[in-house]
Order: C-alpha cells, then sequence, then structure tokens
C-alpha cells in the first residue's frame, strides 16, 4: 500500500520555518493513510504503535492469503525511509491511569502516557482500533481451549513471524462461534493448521451472515462444516479440558436495531456438541487509549470515541478516526476515515498559521 | 489528444479473486475527488463485494458516440471526459455496457474514472491501484497486466492440482 499516492516526494522544507510535529497513535490502515496524508504535506509525524511493527490487523490478523504482508511492509518503508516519519514501535499509548489490558498486548515493552503526546505535539490523532473481543460470558468460557478469534489469529501471526516460542494449541475438533469475517478468518486458519474438523456456528441463518454467503460456501467447500440457528449455552469441561459445547437451536423473529431478523431461542432444545477448542469470533470492540473519558476525549458504552464531523474530539489537540471511531469495520471505511481526518488536521493547523 | 486507434499503454484489471471488497479502492477515490469516487463497491445477492469502475475499453463506445468529442482517450489510453466540450446529454451512458459515466448535477456534464490523470502528470500512479491492501488491483501495460494474471492463474493451478499431495504425502 503506498500511502504517500498523493505526492513523489515530501516537499521541501522552508528553513528558519519550524515544522508542526503530529503524533498518531495506532499503525493500522487508519493512522498510516493519515501518516501518508501528512507525510505528503511536510509534517513531522511520528507513528506510535504496540506491535513491533506498525500495519495493525493487516499484518497482525488478517491471513497472509487475503492481504500480502509485503504489500503493507513496502509502503512501511517507504513512510519511514522516504518520508521520514518515524515509527515507535512496542509502545502502547494510555492515558496516565494504569493501561487497560487489550488483546495484542504480548509485545509491548513501553507505556506511554497521552498526556506526555498532547503535550509533546502539535496534534494528536488516535486510531487505536478495536483489539478487544466480544466474549460469550457462558459457563465454562474460563480456561484453556477457549479464545478469541482475534486472539488466535494475533498469536498465529506472531508465531510465524518468530516473535513467541509457541503456536497457539489448535486442537481437533475446532467451533467456532460466529457468522463474520473474523469467524471466517479464524476457521480457515483452524483448517490450515491441521484441525481434522472446524465447524462454524451461527446463531442466525448463513443469509444474514456479515461474510457473505460466498465467502461461507467457500470454506464448506474446503471442508468447515456450517451450523446455523444455533447459540452457544455453556461450554463442557472434564478435568479443566474443553470437551465440549452446549447449543441451543434457535429461530427467526421479527427485525432487530439491526435490521437483521432477531434470533429466538427455542427452549428446550439444547444439544452438545463434541470439540476440543472453541474460538469465540462474536464482534470486536474498539480501545481507546484511556477508559471512557480522558483530557476531554470521550468514548461511548462501546468504548467508540466521539468525533464531530471533521474528525475532533472534546480536546482541539486530539482527533480521532478508524475503527476506535465506528467499532469494526472493513478496512475501506478505516483508510477513509484516516485521510480525512489527517485533512482536517491539516486544515486547522494551516489555519493556525494564518493568525 | 490520442485517437481511438493509437496503442494503449496502460491497463487496469481488477482480479476478483484476490479483492476482499474492503472499499479502500472507493475510499482513496472519493478523498481525491471531494466526496465523489470514480470507483465503486457494489455488494452482490451472494454477498460478494466487487469495485465497479471504467473499463477504458480499448474499442471504447462512449468515445464513439459522444456528439460533442468530449469522451477522449488520453495519451496512455485513459478514457476521459472535457468537460468543457461536454454537453451532458449522457449518450455515454447509454452506450456503455457498464453503466460508468456519470451525470455531475452540479457542473452538469458527464464525470468518469481517468485513472487519476492528474496523479499520473506527477509521475504517481492511480489512487486505487497503489493503495489496494489485497493487491487486487493491477496496472501497466497491457502485455505485463496479462503476464500477471496468468502468473497468479499459475499459482492457483499448482496450488489445486499439487499442494495437496505435497502436504499429504
Amino acid at each position: 500500500m503506498k500511502f504517500t499516492f498523493m505526492c513523489k516526494e515530501p516537499p521541501s522544507i522552508v528553513p528558519g520555518r519550524g515544522r508542526y510535529k503530529i503524533a498518531i497513535v495506532g499503525g493500522g490502515p487508519a493512522g498510516l493513510s493519515a501518516a501518508g496524508y501528512l507525510a505528503c504535506r511536510g509534517y513531522e509525524v511520528h507513528v506510535y504503535d504496540k506491535q513491533p511493527l506498525p500495519g495493525g490487523l493487516m499484518l497482525f490478523a488478517i491471513p497472509e492469503e487475503r492481504i500480502p504482508p509485503e504489500n503493507i511492509l513496502e509502503g512501511i518503508e517507504e513512510l519511514r525511509d522516504k518520508f521520514n516519519v518515524e515509527f515507535i514501535t512496542k509502545t502502547k499509548v494510555f492515558g496516565d491511569s494504569k493501561p487497560r489490558e487489550d488483546e495484542g498486548d504480548k509485545l509491548v515493552e513501553r507505556i506511554v502516557s497521552l498526556k506526555d503526546l498532547v503535550d509533546k505535539y502539535d496534534a494528536v490523532l488516535i486510531t487505536t482500533g478495536t483489539w478487544r473481543s466480544r466474549r460469550l460470558h457462558c459457563p465454562g468460557e474460563e480456561g484453556p481451549g477457549v479464545m478469541s478469534a482475534l486472539e488466535f489469529l494475533y498469536e498465529l501471526r506472531i508465531y510465524n513471524k518468530g516473535y513467541i516460542p509457541h503456536k497457539p494449541h489448535i486442537g481437533n475438533r475446532v467451533v467456532v462461534i460466529g457468522g463474520g469475517l473474523s469467524a471466517v478468518d479464524a476457521a480457515m486458519e483452524a483448517l490450515n493448521q491441521g484441525a481434522k474438523e472446524v465447524i462454524m456456528a451461527y446463531r442466525r441463518t448463513i443469509k444474514q451472515a456479515p461474510a457473505g454467503v460466498y465467502e461461507i460456501r467457500k470454506l464448506i467447500n474446503r471442508g468447515v462444516k456450517w451450523m446455523e440457528l444455533v447459540s452457544p449455552t455453556r461450554i463442557i469441561r472434564e478435568n479443566n479440558r474443553v470437551k465440549g459445547i452446549e447449543l441451543q437451536k434457535m429461530k427467526l423473529g421479527e427485525p432487530d436495531e439491526s435490521g437483521r431478523p432477531r434470533p429466538i431461542p427455542i427452549p428446550g432444545s439444547e444439544f452438545i456438541l463434541d470439540a476440543d477448542t472453541i474460538i469465540e469470533a462474536i464482534g470486536e470492540i474498539a480501545t481507546p487509549p484511556f477508559e471512557n473519558e480522558y483530557l476531554g476525549v470521550k468514548a461511548d458504552r462501546r468504548g467508540r470515541i466521539q468525533v464531530d464531523e471533521r474528525f475532533r474530539t472534546g480536546n482541539p489537540k486530539i482527533w480521532a478516526a478508524g475503527d476506535v471511531v465506528t467499532g469494526p469495520s472493513l478496512i475501506g471505511s478505516a483508510v477513509k476515515q484516516g485521510l480525512y481526518a489527517a485533512k482536517s488536521i491539516h486544515l486547522e493547523l494551516t489555519s493556525k498559521k494564518l493568525v | 489528444m490520442a485517437s481511438q486507434s493509437d496503442p494503449i499503454t496502460f491497463l487496469r484489471y481488477i482480479d476478483l479473486d484476490r479483492c476482499m471488497g474492503c472499499g479502500t479502492c472507493e475510499s482513496v477515490c472519493d478523498f481525491i475527488h471531494d466526496g465523489k469516487p470514480f470507483i465503486k463497491i457494489y455488494e452482490t445477492s451472494i454477498g460478494v463485494k466487487i469495485p465497479l469502475s471504467c473499463m477504458h475499453c480499448s474499442k471504447a463506445p462512449c468515445i464513439e458516440v459522444c456528439p460533442t468529442g468530449a469522451m477522449r482517450r488520453d495519451e496512455s489510453g485513459a478514457v476521459y471526459v472535457d468537460p468543457m466540450k461536454c454537453i451532458g446529454c449522457m449518450a455515454c451512458l447509454y452506450a456503455c455496457p457498464f453503466g460508468v459515466p456519470e451525470l455531475d448535477p452540479d457542473l452538469r456534464v458527464s464525470t468518469k474514472c481517468d485513472l487519476c490523470m492528474d496523479l499520473r502528470r506527477q509521475g504517481l500512479e492511480p489512487a486505487c491501484y497503489a493503495m489496494c491492501p489485497a493487491r487486487a488491483i493491477i496496472y501497466g501495460e497491457p502485455r505485463k497486466v496479462s503476464d500477471e494474471i496468468r502468473h497468479r492463474r499459475a499459482e492457483q493451478l499448482v496450488r489445486a492440482r499439487l499442494e495437496g499431495m505435497i502436504t499429504l504425502g
């Protein structure tokens, strides 16, 4: 990805005129697109990321067969080598309290306070994405053999890159809960990792699955079993090991607030499916670099940072964009938000210059 | 201005096997055209999202039917609209098999993808191609584009035929 697709070279700097410094917190698609725009405008851009490499979920979760890693890495290298964008990696930015533990924190070595960044830079753009998974909160969930799709995909990637010595353990019979793209990716990787049987269990039907009929059919062709109109009620363990999962049958009711028919549990329809690994892929939640509210920046109940139409937060020096604003979305949406937020920062800083 | 018979130097091809429907192409196009993207994602009935934009046809019917000569081809082969000549009759839209030309209601002219003419003039690449995360958009000299497509298909064929043998054997 050529994040600097709008310019060939960084603009030459007029001596004596100080350059504005901008911090971007989170080097995923939104952060890197913003970095590209701002670097083309001649700003000094520093990107903070908790992983050893920027790229976000594009490098650390989405399977390589969808996104060739070198395509992302080349774009990052160009930002770094040609446009002097500085990457501060393995660094988690958080408000000045004890940082919340999110997923993908395994390789973090340093914590930097968000307040320090606000003091040090002319503008801060928060693009920290969605590094927390929704959990089922059902009995038997705690313990080995149950993980989120993000946790599984992330650990597989950092193992493959040599950052951790052990592969995430995947058993012989894997049940993936969910019908979105994370569920599809987790099921595909579980199959690639040699699981004998991979079952996808979804509470609505294939028609409503967010991943789309085609992606799911493709998986079915590769050997994944599709099970619809079922919802987990508990995970069964024996000597702490996962032995199975109890599912309840569902039927479709009237449309809910999402516009899709609401799944309604059928009482007494519970049945048990043998399994040794459960992957929960029921959605991710935004992970802002603070809890609830900090320095005038507010997050809603689902962690999403509140911004105006120009991506400004309640703090005049802080902007936010991407999945941390919208909740889980697609790369394109993050890219778009990152670009427009960067432009908003540019307009703000240039208007400041005129006063 | 190039004529219809001049050689085409650039071709854009969208590899639907690689496309994830993530919408990055539409986003960057939207951004550089102030909210009016010329490549757009459409979700089909089987849940597959694909981008649609001008194919920059080698024998472009839109150029043939344009009554004022506003629909033209540039020196690289990209089909574009000269807004000074366009009268907004949309004959080009009638002629287009893909429904690509679009009326700009403010400017009252036909608008469409010009393969990022402004960027190309600065020696840059079309934005959708430059930013696609999946490398689903292939762009360049037609022969190289065809080669790249066939190279990818060769990979798929080999995987389909031989991968099972290697992993099982």
